[in-house]
């Protein structure tokens, strides 16, 4: 996938932009000087909107025989993937006055003015030579301008990739922060009836879409988690013997233990940087955290209590590790230094606090919390302050942060007959949204953008 | 013990003695400060303000001349007044002997003319003076001629030579610039106000239409300043021009955000044309910083 910011394409356009400018500019010098004669009114603005941005997104135009239909799917994409968002509201294109149909002119702005569009996505889709090229620019309608256009050239069954690396340029250039829309979520799918559930891992896009299966089923498997850097997935696997933690490459589906361990191994977690997997290890009825080199092999003991302490994380620049230990009574969340040593607890709350995940922005520990029969998804400060329920209901667990922070991934699982289900949840609390999925799902882990 | 009580109670009573004399009871000045003008208004009192000031009478111009004021029927009267003032004008004024009322007056005028000469009289003959009154009128008779012909020089009079304008016009124009008037403020003064509510009503044009992504990291790094530059019908003179400086991508995003806000919410029509001096140029500050993370 290679990906250029567009420069040769809409030179003309920079070149009659320099013009436009130069030409403001001259004015607004001229314009300066008197104006500054009187007293200038100083206005703060401390409040604002909380709202999706209204933003429309005409069909991209297909140049050559099929791809308008592509250019469709694609653009239908980059629709459900903002809408989802929460913090874009796509236009019903019913209401769009004009039909674009070049790429390289101005759009008519007042048209889109008059439908309260405040962004335009316009965008094209042509074959180069067998492969596949995607432009698209995003104008900023009140001002009448562009703010960003790029194009990629793949391969043409790279089609949703290109649907969603277009969406995370729009997502960043409007929300300033990364997106998350090209990203994939492994997960343990569910099914058959509840007494004998077959467990196999999976792997799909965020969005739902191109369920791959990465075990047949025979064993258990759960809590399967991403490398942060390679295309590796590490879980734990509940076969004939012992309970293992495994790592998985998604590539090839070569599978190797982690570590020789007498007992059983659980609640693996990579990284930051991909090279070790912190893990839990039982001995007798208590369980202490170890790493392991992946390249060495070589293990190091973490914790040595005689308590329970399992579901390590990372934090993102690796010098912190937040786990989950009875040690105090009932499990509470701690955070140590990545090298082991004194660990300080930092859930006071009422109740039970279990699978503390870091992060990816570094700034809050998601947890599971179990309380008056009830399970929660909330988030606190790494030092514990600010404690949020996001979530509540009869069961909910797992939680996974998209890669910019900005979204949680749990299961909820309403109980009776039905199963597990994916869903996600802003950080805000507010846009909760289930996440497709072929069967009932459990612990989902997001992976880190692919681009 | 009945020493030590005494010594107490003596003790205490000095004391209390001592505050009672000493201690001076002050009235307390709180630091004056002056009264702030503050309009608490709804949204539809604002509306009915604006309506109202469309109907207002129009702001009349200050008349620099009253060339013709003269004649307005109240002459009379100020003429009576000023007679008093115009006692070095004393021989034109005698011309009016058919009335009543000037004769008193134009009798005192020649006393202190003739101070001097009356110092001098008035102990000889004490109320002579007053029945001479023909004394003052022989000038008086050839009405016109009189004022023609130079009266003697009195260095006294100087300042009735000076001003040669009717006493009427004078009067006119007094009561005319006399600061008895409510006015709107100078023609050429900014000291005039925004009224809060205009600005309040900006404001909330603003806010409404300000939309930051929640959730992001830190707000606090986010504030943009911008400045805006109207035309009299409240739309923009120009792209709005962002003060703040800054590369990272969440700013831009913020600084994107801010200039939308402005360019949507034109034409700002809650500001009065009447004051556009004053919010031809504004500069709003778009502080995120109390926006919830969530």
């Amino acid at each position: 996938m290679t990906q250029h910011n567009s420069s040769s394409d809409i030179g003309w356009l920079n070149r009659r932009q320099a013009v436009l400018l130069g030409a403001g500019a001259a004015g607004a010098l001229a314009g300066l000087t008197p104006r500054r004669a009187g007293a200038v009114v100083r206005l703060d603005i401390t409040k604002g909107n909380v709202q999706p941005i209204p933003i429309a997104l005409p069909d991209f135009i297909g140049t050559s025989a099929g791809d308008p239909e592509t250019a469709h799917d694609v653009t239908q994409i980059i629709v459900s993937n903002l809408q989802r968002s929460g913090l874009f509201a796509p236009i019903d294109p019913a209401a769009y006055i004009e039909r674009i149909s070049s790429f390289d002119a101005f759009p008519r702005f007042p048209d889109w003015r008059q439908i309260n569009a405040q962004l335009l996505v316009t965008g094209r889709m042509s074959r180069e030579g067998g492969r596949l090229k995607a432009e698209f620019r995003l104008w900023d309608v009140f001002a009448g301008s562009p703010l960003d256009g790029q194009q990629f050239v793949t391969s043409p069954e790279n089609w949703r990739r290109i649907a969603h690396i277009i969406s995370d340029a729009i997502y960043q250039k409007v929300t300033g922060d990364k997106g998350y829309f090209d990203s994939r979520i492994v997960f343990v799918d569910e099914s058959g009836p509840k007494d004998r559930r077959v467990k196999r891992l999976a792997i799909m896009d965020q969005d739902g879409a191109q369920v791959r299966y990465l075990t047949r089923g025979d064993d258990l498997v759960l809590t399967p988690r991403f490398s942060p850097t390679t295309q590796q997935i590490t879980y734990m696997s509940y076969g004939q013997g012992e309970p293992r933690v495994l790592l998985l490459n998604i590539e090839n589906g070569q599978r190797e233990i982690v570590g020789n361990f007498p007992g059983m191994t659980f609640a693996p977690r990579f990284s930051p940087d991909g090279q070790r997997v912190v893990m839990s290890l039982q001995q007798g009825g208590n369980a202490n955290l170890f790493v392991m080199d992946l390249r060495s092999k070589a293990t190091t003991r973490l914790t040595d209590t005689a308590a329970i302490d399992t579901a390590p994380s990372y934090s993102p620049d690796g010098a912190r590790i937040c786990f989950e230990s009875d040690r105090g009574g009932k499990p509470q969340i701690y955070v140590m230094g990545a090298g082991g040593g004194g660990a300080q607890r930092i859930s006071f709350g009422e109740g039970i606090y279990s699978t503390p995940v870091w992060s990816p922005r570094g700034d809050y520990i998601a947890f599971t919390k179990q309380s008056e029969g009830k399970f929660a998804i909330g988030i606190m400060q790494p030092d514990g302050q600010g404690e949020r329920i996001l979530t509540e209901g009869f069961h909910n667990e797992g939680p996974t942060f998209a890669p910019n922070g900005r979204v949680i991934m749990f299961f909820r699982d309403p109980g009776g007959n039905s199963g597990p289900a994916l869903y996600t949840v802003d950080v805000t609390g507010r846009n909760e949204q289930r996440t497709p999925t072929p069967s009932f799902a459990s612990d989902p882990a997001w992976s880190p953008l692919l681009s | 013990m009945r020493t030590g009580l005494t010594i107490s109670g003596v003790g205490h009573a000095a004391v209390l003695l001592w505050c009672v004399v000493t201690f001076v009871a002050r009235p307390y000045h709180a630091g004056t400060s002056e009264a702030l003008p503050v309009d608490v208004i709804s949204t539809s009192e604002l509306a009915q303000i604006t309506k109202g000031t469309k109907n207002a009478p129009p702001v009349e111009k200050p008349k620099p001349v009253a060339e013709k004021v003269a004649a307005p029927a109240p002459v009379d009267d100020p003429l009576a007044k000023l007679a008093n003032k115009e006692i070095k004008a004393a021989t034109d004024v005698p011309p009016v002997p058919e009335r009543k009322p000037p004769e008193p007056k134009a009798k005192k005028p020649p006393q202190p003319q003739a101070d001097p000469i009356a110092d001098a009289l008035k102990k000889d003959d004490d109320k002579k003076p007053d029945p001479k009154k023909p004394d003052p009128k022989p000038p008086t008779p050839p009405k016109k001629p009189a004022q023609q012909e130079p009266p003697p020089f009195d260095p006294r009079n100087v300042q009735a030579l000076l001003d040669k304008r009717t006493p009427q016009r004078m009067a006119m124009v007094g009561d005319e610039i006399g600061n008895n008037k409510l006015s709107l403020g100078g023609p050429n003064q900014s000291a005039e106000q925004l009224s809060q509510s205009e600005l309040g009503a900006l404001r909330d044009r603003l806010q409404n239409l300000w939309n930051l992504p929640a959730g992001n990291k830190d707000p606090r790094e986010l504030t943009v300043e911008v400045e805006i530059q109207l035309k009299p019908d409240g739309t923009l003179a120009a792209p709005p021009t962002v003060l703040t400086q800054g590369s990272s991508p969440l700013f831009q995003a913020a600084r994107d955000s801010a200039r939308r806000a402005v360019y949507q919410g034109q034409p700002y029509t809650m500001l009065r044309p009447e004051h556009y001096e004053l919010w031809k140029d504004v500069i709003v500050t778009f502080d995120p910083q109390y926006i919830g993370r969530y």
